[in-house]
C-alpha cells in the first residue's frame, strides 16, 4: 500500500491562558511523510501545540495550515492518538475501532472490511468484543491507535501515546508504530516527555524551552529507517540523545535559579 | 471577562422573574378555584405569616421533622454499625433492610394508626420509618468499605479495638452516613406531610388540607410555597454538612 | 491475604463461615422477625390487626378475589406509566440542563426545589385541577419519577470526562453525536441510579394518591381494608407493594448487567 503524507505548516503560533503565555512565536514545517517529535519540560505547552495543530484549540496568535488549508476546526485526514486512550467504555474494541468511520459516514461495508483489518494490524485479533475495562493499558493504546489508522489519516498527530504505558510494554509498541509506519507511512507529530522516544520516532527532534516556550533548537536526527532495535545502541542516537537531554538540562537549572530567586 | 462570568446569575434570576411571571399570568386566566396568581399567593403567604398561623404551623411541624429525623440518624447509625460489625446481624438482617428500603412506608400508615393511635408518637414512627433506611444502607457500605491498610496501619500503631473504631472506621462511615441523611431528609419530608394528611391533622400539611376545603386556592399555594422554600434550606443544610463531613474524600 | 479476607475487612469476633449458613441465617432471621411481629401484636394490639398468622390465614382469599387482581393491576399500571412519562422527560430535560449552560442556570433552581420539597402536598392541590381522578395520580407519579432522573442525568452529563468530548471532535462529531453518541451512554449508569430512586418516589406518590383521592388501586385497597377492620387483608397488599418494590429493584440490576457490562462501580 503507498502511504499518503499531508505537509504541516506552523506560523508564528501562539497560546496564552488567562495571563500564562504557555507558547509563541512557533515557527515549524512538517513535511510529507516525516516524523517530527516535540519534547520538551512538562508544562512547555506540547500537548496544547498539538491541540491546535488538530483544531481542537484556538491559538491566541498564528495560525497552522495542512495541505495548505488553515486549520479551525479539526480536519478531515488528521487523526490523534490521545495519551489516555480516549476509548469510550461503553463501545466494544470493534465499536470504538469504528467510531471514526461511522461519523464519517462511511458506507457498512467498506466498515465491515476496514474495521477488522485495523483490528489485526495492531495484533487484537480476537479482542474485538472485549469491553476497555478487559484490556490491559497497551492493550488498550493498541485500540485507539486502530481507530486513528482506520480513518487512513494523511496526518498523525501522537499525544503522548505511551506514557501510560509500562516500560516493556512501551518499548514494543513503540517499534510496532515504526513497523506500521512503514507500511503506510504517514506525516506524524509525535509529542513526548521521553527523550529517547523523541530520537527513536523523529526524523527531527524540536527542543521547546523557556518561559513561554519556543523552538530552542530543531535537530536532524541522521537515523536510518527501517529503524530496528540496533539503532538504540547505535553512536548516533547515544550522541543525538546526550543533546537533547543536555539542553533540557540547563533549562531545568535555570529553572530552578529563577524560582529560587523569585522566593 | 466579567459579562461572561454574570451571564449564569443572570440567566438564572431572569428564570426566575420569568416563572413568577407565567404563575401571575396563569394565575389571572384561570378560575380562582384551581389556580391564584404568584402575587396573591404571596400575600396569602404574608398574611399566614403575621397572623401567627404559619409561624406555629411551621414551629409543630419541625417538632415531628427534628425528632423523626434525629431518632432515624440515632437508630439508623447504631444499627448500620451493628449491622457491618457483626456478621450474623448483617446477614441475616440484610434482605429485610432491601425489602423495607424499597417499600412505600406510607402503606403502614393505617397499621401504625391502628396500635398506637391518632397521636404525636404514631407519626414520629412514620417518619422514622420514612427516614431510618438509607442511613442504616449508606452506614452499612461506608463501614464496610473502611480500606484494610488504614486498619492494618492502626493495629501495627496497637490500636485498641474501641480506638480503631473511634480513629479509623466511624471518620471513614460518616461522609457514607451523611448521604444517607441527605436521602433522609427528604424521605423524612414526605413522612412528615403524609403523617399530617392522614394521622393526626396539623402543621403545614393541615393548613394545606383546610384551605385546600375551603377552596382558598392561594393559601393553599402559599403554604406549598413555604414547604418547597423549608425543603430547600433543608436540603441545603444536608448538603453542606455533606461536603463538611466528606472534605478529605475529594482527594480519594 | 485470602479473598476472604479481603472482602471481610473489619475485625468481628463473631464472624462466621463464608456461606455456611447463610441461607439458613436468613430464613431463621425472618422467622424470628415473623415471631416478633406476632408475640407484639398479641400482647399490645387490638385483635383486628394484622399479625403473620392472621395474613397466611386470609392470604388464599385475597389471591382468589378479583378485586385485588384488579386494584394491584391499576396501580402498577400506573407506576410503569408514569416511570416511563417520567424517565424519558428526565432524560431529555436533564441532558439538555448538562449540555447547555443556559438552560442549566434557569431550570436549576426549580428541579432542585421540587426534588427536595415532599411532592405530595401538591396531591390536594391537584384534586382541585384534574377532580378526584386518576389522573393526579399519574401527575404525581410521573412529576416523581421526572425528578430523580432529570437530576441524575444532568450530574452524569456535567461530570462527562472532557477529554471523551475531545476525541468526539477530533472525529469531526456533530452536537447530536456528543449529546446522544457520548453523554448519554456515559450518563446511563447515573441514569440506572435516578431510575432505583425514581421507582421508589413514584410508589409512595401512587399510594399517597390513592389515598387522598380514594382511587380504586393498592393504596386504596388498604386504607379501606384497615378501615373495616380486615387488616390482615390489607396487609396483603402492603406485601404486594414491598414485592413490586423489590421487583422494580431487580428489574435495575438485570438492566445494569445486560446493558452495562463495562460499568462497575467504583
Amino acid at each position: 500500500m503507498t502511504g499518503a503524507g499531508g505537509r504541516i505548516e506552523i506560523d508564528g503560533l501562539a497560546k496564552q491562558f488567562g495571563e500564562l503565555r504557555v507558547f509563541e512565536n512557533v515557527d515549524l514545517t512538517i513535511g510529507e511523510r516525516e516524523i517530527v517529535s516535540i519534547v520538551g519540560p512538562s508544562g512547555c505547552g506540547k500537548t496544547t501545540m498539538l491541540r491546535c495543530i488538530d483544531g481542537l484549540v484556538k491559538p491566541d496568535g498564528g495560525e497552522v495550515r495542512i495541505n495548505g488549508q488553515r486549520v479551525t476546526e479539526p480536519p478531515r485526514g488528521v487523526a490523534v492518538v490521545f495519551q489516555h486512550f480516549g476509548l469510550f467504555p461503553w463501545k466494544t474494541v470493534y465499536e470504538n475501532v469504528a467510531y471514526g468511520l461511522r461519523l464519517a459516514g462511511v458506507p457498512k461495508k467498506q466498515i465491515e472490511e476496514s474495521v477488522p483489518r485495523h483490528i489485526e494490524l495492531v495484533g487484537l485479533a480476537g479482542f474485538e468484543k472485549a469491553y476497555p475495562y478487559q484490556l490491559s493499558g497497551g492493550m488498550q493504546q493498541r485500540t485507539g491507535l486502530a481507530r486513528a489508522l482506520a480513518t487512513e489519516p494523511d496526518v498523525l498527530l501522537m499525544d503522548e501515546p505511551f506514557a501510560s504505558i509500562d516500560a516493556q510494554t512501551r518499548e514494543i509498541l513503540q517499534f510496532e508504530l515504526l513497523r506500521i509506519w512503514e507500511s503506510r507511512p504517514t506525516s506524524m507529530v509525535f509529542v513526548t516527555h521521553s527523550i529517547e522516544e523523541a530520537v527513536l520516532m523523529g526524523d527531527r527532534v524540536v527542543v521547546l524551552r523557556g518561559r513561554p516556550s519556543t523552538v530552542h533548537e530543531v535537530i536532524e536526527t541522521g537515523l536510518p529507517r527501517p529503524r530496528t532495535r540496533d539503532v538504540l545502541s547505535s553512536p548516533r542516537f547515544n550522541e543525538v540523545r546526550e543533546h537533547v537531554w543536555s539542553t533540557l538540562m540547563q533549562e531545568a537549572e535555570r529553572a530552578e535559579r529563577e524560582l529560587q530567586e523569585t522566593r | 471577562m466579567t459579562v461572561a462570568r454574570l451571564r449564569g446569575p443572570l440567566v438564572s434570576v431572569a428564570g426566575l422573574a420569568a416563572g413568577a411571571g407565567i404563575w401571575e399570568f396563569v394565575g389571572r386566566h384561570t378560575q380562582a378555584v384551581s389556580f391564584a396568581p404568584f402575587s396573591a399567593t404571596v400575600s396569602a403567604l404574608w398574611s399566614m405569616l403575621v397572623s401567627g398561623e404559619l409561624p406555629r404551623a411551621l414551629e409543630s411541624s419541625l417538632k415531628l421533622f427534628g425528632a423523626g429525623l434525629g431518632l432515624a440518624i440515632v437508630l439508623g447509625f447504631l444499627l448500620g454499625l451493628v449491622m457491618a460489625r457483626i456478621d450474623a446481624i448483617r446477614i441475616g438482617l440484610e434482605p429485610y433492610v432491601a425489602m423495607l428500603y424499597a417499600t412505600p412506608m406510607v402503606a403502614l400508615i393505617p397499621f401504625i394508626l391502628a396500635v398506637f393511635g391518632f397521636q404525636f408518637r404514631s407519626k414520629l414512627i412514620v417518619v422514622v420509618l420514612f427516614g431510618i433506611w438509607p442511613i442504616v444502607i449508606n452506614t452499612l457500605e461506608g463501614a464496610r468499605s473502611v480500606n484494610p491498610e488504614l486498619l492494618e496501619v492502626a493495629k501495627s500503631y496497637r490500636s485498641s479495638e474501641l480506638q480503631l473504631w473511634g480513629h479509623v472506621v466511624i471518620p471513614y462511615t460518616l461522609p457514607y452516613t451523611m448521604t444517607g441523611i441527605r436521602q433522609a431528609i427528604a424521605r423524612s419530608l414526605i413522612g412528615m406531610i403524609a403523617s399530617e394528611f392522614l394521622l393526626q391533622a396539623d402543621g403545614l400539611g393541615n393548613l394545606i388540607l383546610i384551605y385546600t376545603q375551603r377552596f382558598d386556592t392561594a393559601h393553599v399555594l402559599a403554604a406549598v410555597l413555604a414547604i418547597t422554600l423549608l425543603a430547600t434550606a433543608l436540603m441545603g443544610v444536608g448538603r453542606a454538612a455533606e461536603n463538611r463531613v466528606a472534605r478529605w474524600k475529594v482527594g480519594v | 491475604m485470602s479473598a476472604t479476607a479481603q472482602s471481610v475487612p473489619l475485625p468481628r469476633p463473631f464472624a462466621l463461615g463464608p456461606r455456611a449458613g447463610r441461607f439458613a441465617l436468613r430464613i431463621g432471621t425472618g422467622a424470628a422477625l415473623l415471631a416478633l411481629w406476632e408475640g407484639f401484636v398479641t400482647l399490645f394490639a387490638p385483635s383486628y390487626v394484622a399479625r403473620p398468622s392472621g395474613v397466611a390465614r386470609v392470604l388464599p382469599d385475597v389471591l382468589s378475589s378479583s378485586l385485588f387482581w384488579s386494584d394491584a393491576r391499576v396501580t402498577v399500571v400506573a407506576v410503569f406509566e408514569g416511570l416511563a412519562i417520567g424517565v424519558v422527560l428526565g432524560v431529555v430535560v436533564g441532558l439538555t440542563m448538562g449540555r447547555l449552560r443556559d438552560v442549566d442556570s434557569a431550570l436549576r433552581f426549580y428541579v432542585s426545589a421540587f426534588f427536595a420539597m415532599p411532592l405530595i402536598a401538591l396531591v390536594p392541590v391537584m384534586t382541585l385541577w384534574f377532580g378526584y381522578t386518576g389522573t393526579v395520580r399519574l401527575a404525581i407519579v410521573s412529576f416523581g419519577a421526572f425528578l430523580p432522573v432529570c437530576l441524575n442525568v444532568y450530574d452524569g452529563t456535567r461530570k462527562l470526562p472532557a477529554h471523551y468530548v475531545e476525541v468526539a471532535q477530533s472525529y469531526h462529531a456533530r452536537w447530536w453525536n456528543v449529546w446522544f453518541g457520548i453523554a448519554l451512554p456515559a450518563s446511563l449508569p447515573y441514569l440506572l441510579a435516578g431510575f432505583r430512586l425514581a421507582a421508589g418516589r413514584a410508589l409512595v406518590a401512587a399510594v399517597i394518591a390513592e389515598y387522598i383521592v380514594a382511587l380504586p388501586g393498592l393504596g386504596y385497597f388498604i386504607i379501606f381494608d384497615s378501615r373495616t377492620f380486615h387488616m390482615n387483608e390489607a396487609m396483603v397488599a402492603v406485601l404486594a407493594l414491598a414485592l413490586l418494590g423489590v421487583a422494580i429493584n431487580s428489574l435495575a440490576d438485570l438492566l445494569t448487567r445486560r446493558f452495562l457490562p463495562w460499568y462497575r462501580r467504583a
